[in-house]
């Protein structure tokens, strides 16, 4: 088993830039996470670490081994399409074999392996029957088991989930955290879902424009932000922003004028200047009904989930504020209040979204 | 009620939008082959009717020599070409796939051109190209025969040569096929392929091949009935000869309707050869298709 460590990778298509020299590094056993928008850049990386793309820069290394110029097949990993590229003419055990029988490895040896990996993945019905004759579920795991059989030191998957539906999805999610702890691999996983990225990684990599914006343990990159579109982007709903104005600082941090309200945020370093231009972020959950302060909104909408809701609100200005309330039965629509958060839980970035402390 | 009288308005308009086809598709079709299957029983001319004789027409066939020489001619001809077109088909539809944009288009367009030709033109240029005086193919076969050859005029080298003009002049299509085929493989079989450390060779034989397989069953059975059905190239480069060494099947059913006014057993000739193409392309490509089945 080996970690994957990438240094000062680039790549290029034409004079189009997608990677733009990303370093990083994935400790062995480690479930490591690229979530990006969509043209991030996050498949190339995956792409580039299994060998199906040319590095234009940089160097990959898996255990500890270069492997930048070494072809795919010798680099230790395994695969996981979007697609699932299960060959449609070959049975699900034949699938699964698929690379040892390519080897020309010894009949017995393929079978205890392939019906070992359907052990584990619960396929061992269905080893006769063609990938058609699946569900979209089972041909995942199809291709699971396909990565599983070769026994790799990094499993990589590239979006592995994204054609299942919803209720499938998070079943499939639970199954490969499971794996995960069985097997132990180090495991790379591209999604452009933050909830998969929160749910299954050990760390996450946030990628924007072929750069990394920010890398860390989940619950890192959602209390300690580097940006505002880290910030924006990991959460659900996501993060409210509040352009604003400071209008006073203190030891503590300062005070803002926004939307015909105030917000007080905490800042340990250095102060923004009296009337500098500021960008305030607020998570739903920390927002909350408040007598004074606060900023004045109207509510428009409640999402009733049961246990909590989200109330989407709009300020004089016309913005889109969504905060969370817990036990309440209370109807909110149409109402007007203000609303406020702790200054602790209250963000502030530069208007060019870097994160002031 | 008016359910049911919908119903009925809702079939008179299905039945009077296929009648146009149907009324043609019976004039054009089905009632010249049920002509055809009647004037086998009778010795009626090109022109006119002619008395019942019933089966006498399929007796005197089976004791006809040239149908003999010609139903075995077919059969080579289709070994000449049914296999070999196909495999030089799918070896450059292999080829032309691994070009890209502007220079896959223009490769295709260079494959497609010949058969866009009419025949009498194609025959025309390999008459010239294999002409025996003149021809610029003729130093290639002296060089490895050590003489000049009359290809249209030698019982051995005139059938693979209305088979090299055949396949020439037909290729095209079929690479048409085998590109549409291909093209419809997804790109991440491959991936997955060479990730899992298959050899070019495995890529084709593990993936490609399977995958594009009910492709070649098509290609195999399009082009073994119009390789049966053989008529113009020969007619126009060697008209059967010499001694009748390129003699076919429907060279003989033109011979007895239009040269010897015998319709009757054209008639009947035609419906043999008519029965031989269903008979075989059906059985082929239920071969085929059970082939396929355990791949």
């Amino acid at each position: 088993m080996s970690g994957v460590k990438l240094s000062n990778i680039k790549k290029s298509f034409g004079a189009h830039d997608v990677i733009k020299d990303v370093s990083l590094e994935i400790p062995k056993g480690e479930f490591g996470v690229f979530v990006g928008p969509s043209g991030c850049g996050k498949s190339t990386l995956l792409r580039m670490i299994a060998g199906l793309e040319d590095t234009s820069g940089g160097r990959i290394e898996i255990g500890g081994r270069d492997v930048t110029a070494v072809e795919p097949a010798k680099r230790g990993v395994a695969m996981v399409f979007q697609s699932y590229a299960l060959y449609p003419h070959l049975s699900v055990a034949d699938n699964m074999g698929f690379s040892l029988s390519l080897a020309r490895a010894p009949r017995h040896e393929r079978e205890a392996k392939v019906r070992e990996a359907a052990r584990i993945l619960q396929l061992t019905d269905h080893l006769d029957k063609k990938p058609s004759a699946l569900s979209g579920g089972q041909r995942q795991r199809v291709a699971i088991g396909r990565a599983i059989v070769r026994e790799p030191e990094v499993f990589l998957f590239d979006e592995p989930l994204s054609n299942l539906d919803a209720e499938l999805r998070v079943q499939m999610r639970l199954e490969l955290s499971r794996l995960h702890k069985q097997i132990g691999a180090t495991m790379i996983y591209v999604t452009h879902d933050q909830v998969e990225a929160m749910t299954l990684a050990d760390d996450i990599f946030v990628l924007k424009g072929g750069h990394v914006m920010q890398a860390g343990r989940p619950l890192q990159l959602y209390d300690d932000p580097d940006n505002r579109f880290v910030a924006g982007f990991i959460g659900s709903p996501a993060m409210n922003f509040v352009e604003a104005v400071v209008t006073a600082t203190d030891p503590q941090g300062f005070t803002a004028e926004a939307m015909g309200g105030v917000l007080t945020a905490r800042l340990d370093g250095p102060k923004p200047a009296q009337g500098a231009d500021i960008v305030l972020g607020v998570r739903p959950e920390h927002l909350v009904p408040v007598e004074t302060g606060g900023l004045p909104v109207t509510v428009e909408v409640a999402e009733e989930l049961g246990g909590n809701s989200y109330v989407h609100a709009r300020s004089i200005t016309g913005a889109d504020i969504v905060f969370e309330r817990r036990g309440s039965r209370d109807r909110l629509e149409g109402q007007s209040l203000r609303i406020g958060a702790a200054p602790e839980h209250v963000f502030a970035f530069t208007p060019q979204g870097e994160r002031l402390r | 009620m008016s359910m049911i009288r919908n119903n009925r308005r809702h079939k008179l308009v299905a039945y009077s939008l296929i009648l146009p086809f149907v009324a043609i598709f019976a004039l054009v079709f089905a009632y010249p082959v049920i002509e055809v299957i009647r004037l086998s029983f009778t010795d009626a001319p090109l022109i006119g009717s002619g008395d019942w004789v019933g089966l006498d027409n399929y007796k005197r066939l089976l004791s006809d020599r040239l149908f003999y020489t010609s139903l075995k001619n077919n059969g080579y001809f289709v070994l000449l070409t049914v296999v070999p077109t196909t495999v030089i088909a799918l070896l450059i539809a292999l080829a032309v796939n691994r070009l890209s944009g502007r220079m896959q288009a223009l490769a295709l367009v260079l494959f497609f051109t010949p058969y866009v030709l009419p025949v009498s033109v194609v025959t025309q240029i390999w008459a010239w190209m294999l002409d025996f005086q003149f021809g610029i193919l003729q130093p290639v076969l002296e060089f490895f025969t050590g003489k000049p050859v009359p290809v249209f005029k030698n019982p051995f080298w005139v059938m693979p040569a209305v088979a090299v003009v055949t396949i020439w002049w037909t290729n095209g299509f079929n690479v048409l096929l085998f590109i549409a085929g291909l093209r419809n493989i997804p790109e991440e079989l491959y991936e997955a392929a060479k990730l899992d450390g298959a050899t070019s060779r495995q890529l084709f034989f593990r993936v490609t091949w399977p995958l594009l397989w009910p492709v070649t069953a098509l290609v195999l059975t399009l082009q073994l009935i119009l390789q049966l059905k053989i008529f113009d190239q020969v007619y126009l480069l060697s008209e059967g000869g010499p001694f009748n060494s390129s003699y076919v099947l429907l060279l003989m059913v033109y011979r007895e309707a239009f040269q010897l006014n015998n319709g009757g057993y054209a008639a009947a000739i035609s419906l043999v050869l008519f029965l031989i193409i269903v008979v075989v392309s059906v059985l082929q490509f239920q071969i085929l298709r059970i082939g396929g089945r355990d791949k």
